[in-house]
């Protein structure tokens, strides 16, 4: 089954806070170093980036190497200045985008 | 046999259901015209319609991934008179042992013997003394016990000679080592005199820390097993299109009505002889009414199963034992858990019975006790990405032990887990769990 992705952000901050984001996709992280049972080794398959945009501006990315365990987990903070809508995105070795999206009301 | 067993259904055939369906759509449109609020479900009174016939795949293969060995010349839960018989008495030897010490040391730690002795056995600096572990008494100085080459020698290959309640598993006599290892493993045994000596207190398995899982196992960002919680919601709703029927046609809001469902389960279930689990009882229900095809150990079971004790959750396990039928198989159960399994010949309570090896340490992993092995399932398995049903665990428990697991519908199974959940009675759901 295709998971939706998991985001995880408070719906309303003060403006200048500093608030933690938590994410969560559902990913094999193949490393492309392991073995099939013949011995033919496993195409490598990983999220290789992921970025979170705010209101159209970049404010966290991050390169993902095929160390990274599956079903990456990321965590990190933002400040606000402003009520707006986050924009995450995956990028899959394969080309796929998965992308969610998450509101904030600043006051 | 109910005179309702029709074409392998139990109870209320299909066409009966869909009248029913029919008759409270028309109840739910007049309701909605007299602006009265229909009735949350539209369940028919009477036991719940059961497909017979196998609930998981047939013939059962065994996992991918999983060791391929057979063990079908030992016990299973469904056999267990396959083992060969333990020797009567010892073996008497022609003279004393000569056996080499260098590769007894080896074999020791050898981990694809069925574990290598450190698992249970601290011995003095063999294996580097890395991670012993304490099931079995300390063996550092067992050379100085003064026993002798035969007693040595007869402890390894078969010790139920000497204590017929032994937890040893029967490295000879179930042929994992042959006589000459067996000489080579008394001859290190002899060269044991002083304590052993551990680098760091993690390696002493008297002072290492037992696990405790701290993480918040409902918090979807934590417990990836959530996913599934989702999944079986839209399955839920979903029709199939076989009948046009989903779970929530008769269900309503699964809230409401599966507030405490699970934590009663598994119950002796009457009309089919055995007892029933929540996965089987999913796969039989669904077939029966939906039709939907979930067999055990499918995605959309295992989904449903973490769903419906997801939405039990914090209510304590709760199950019948006192009905006659419910108490033999109770009962059953508590046999079963003491029934030796496998090559190594371990039963349920040999490994988990704090009296036996429960709450001590194989090597590295820890042996949790009967109570608080079932709250938590489904669970999510860091180490293999995967989510477990308590039927897998036990198949997983049976192959770790060198023997051969049941189908996940076995009935052995079901009575080992209502008396697992009897055991458990009083502990609150928290389902999907989250292990290593």
């Amino acid at each position: 089954m295709v998971e939706k992705p998991r985001i995880k952000l408070p719906p309303e901050a003060k403006k200048g806070e500093v608030i933690e984001i938590k994410t969560l996709i559902a990913h094999d992280m193949e490393t492309g170093l392991r073995k099939d049972k013949d011995g033919k080794p496993i195409p490598r398959k990983i999220i290789n980036k992921f970025t979170c945009d705010f209101n159209g501006k970049p404010v966290f990315s991050a390169d993902l190497e095929p160390g990274i365990a599956a079903n990456p987990y990321l965590a990190f903070t933002v400040r606000v200045e402003e009520s707006g809508t986050f924009r995450f995105a995956w990028f899959d070795d394969d080309g796929t985008v998965t992308t969610a999206d998450g509101a904030i009301k600043v006051t | 046999m109910p005179a309702s067993i029709r074409q392998g259904v139990l109870d209320r055939p299909l066409s009966r259901a869909m009248t029913a369906t029919v008759t409270m759509g028309l109840v739910i449109a007049l309701a909605a015209l007299f602006g009265v609020a229909p009735a949350a479900a539209d369940e028919r009174p009477g036991p719940a319609p059961l497909a017979t016939g196998d609930a998981s795949a047939r013939p059962w293969k065994r996992y991918d991934g999983w060791p391929d060995r057979d063990a079908s010349a030992f016990n299973s839960l469904a056999n267990p008179h396959a083992s060969p018989p333990a020797p009567t008495a010892p073996r008497r030897l022609d003279g004393p042992v000569t056996g080499d010490a260098g590769n007894g040391a080896k074999l020791v730690a050898d981990r694809t013997r069925g574990g290598s002795c450190l698992a249970c056995h601290v011995m003095g600096q063999a294996g580097n003394a890395d991670l012993p572990g304490n099931v079995g008494p300390d063996l550092s100085e067992i050379g100085n016990a003064g026993l002798s080459d035969e007693q040595f020698w007869n402890y390894i290959n078969d010790a139920r000679v000497y204590n017929p309640s032994t937890i040893m598993p029967p490295w000879g006599a179930h042929g994992l080592f042959n006589d000459k290892e067996i000489g080579d493993i008394v001859a290190f045994l002899k060269t044991l005199k002083v304590p052993a000596k551990f680098a760091t207190d993690v390696d002493d398995p008297a002072k290492r820390p037992a696990p405790v899982e701290k993480r918040d196992n409902l918090d979807p960002t934590t417990n990836p097993a959530m996913w599934a919680v989702d999944d079986a919601a839209a399955l839920y709703k979903k029709r199939d299109a076989s009948s046009g029927f989903a779970c929530a046609t008769c269900h309503g809001d699964p809230a409401a009505r599966f507030s405490t469902w699970a934590a009663a389960m598994p119950r002796f279930e009457p009309r089919l002889g055995h007892v029933l689990g929540v996965e089987e009882f999913v796969f039989r229900h669904a077939k029966a009414t939906t039709g939907a095809n979930w067999p055990m150990e499918s995605d959309e079971n295992i989904a449903m199963g973490v769903y419906l004790r997801n939405l039990a959750n914090g209510q304590p396990i709760k199950v019948d034992i006192t009905s006659p039928d419910a108490k033999a198989a109770y009962e059953r159960g508590r046999l079963l858990a003491d029934t030796k399994v496998g090559e190594l010949n371990f039963s349920c309570r040999d490994c988990h019975d704090p009296a036996r090896g429960g709450l001590k340490w194989i090597r590295g992993q820890w042996l949790g006790e009967p109570k608080g092995q079932l709250d938590h399932f489904p669970t999510w398995r860091t180490s293999l990405n995967q989510i477990w049903d308590i039927r897998r665990r036990f198949q997983w428990c049976s192959v770790a032990i060198r023997g051969n697991e049941l189908p996940p519908d076995a009935p052995e199974y079901g009575d080992l887990e209502l008396y697992l959940a009897a055991v458990n009675a009083g502990r609150t759901l928290s389902v999907p769990g989250i292990r290593h």
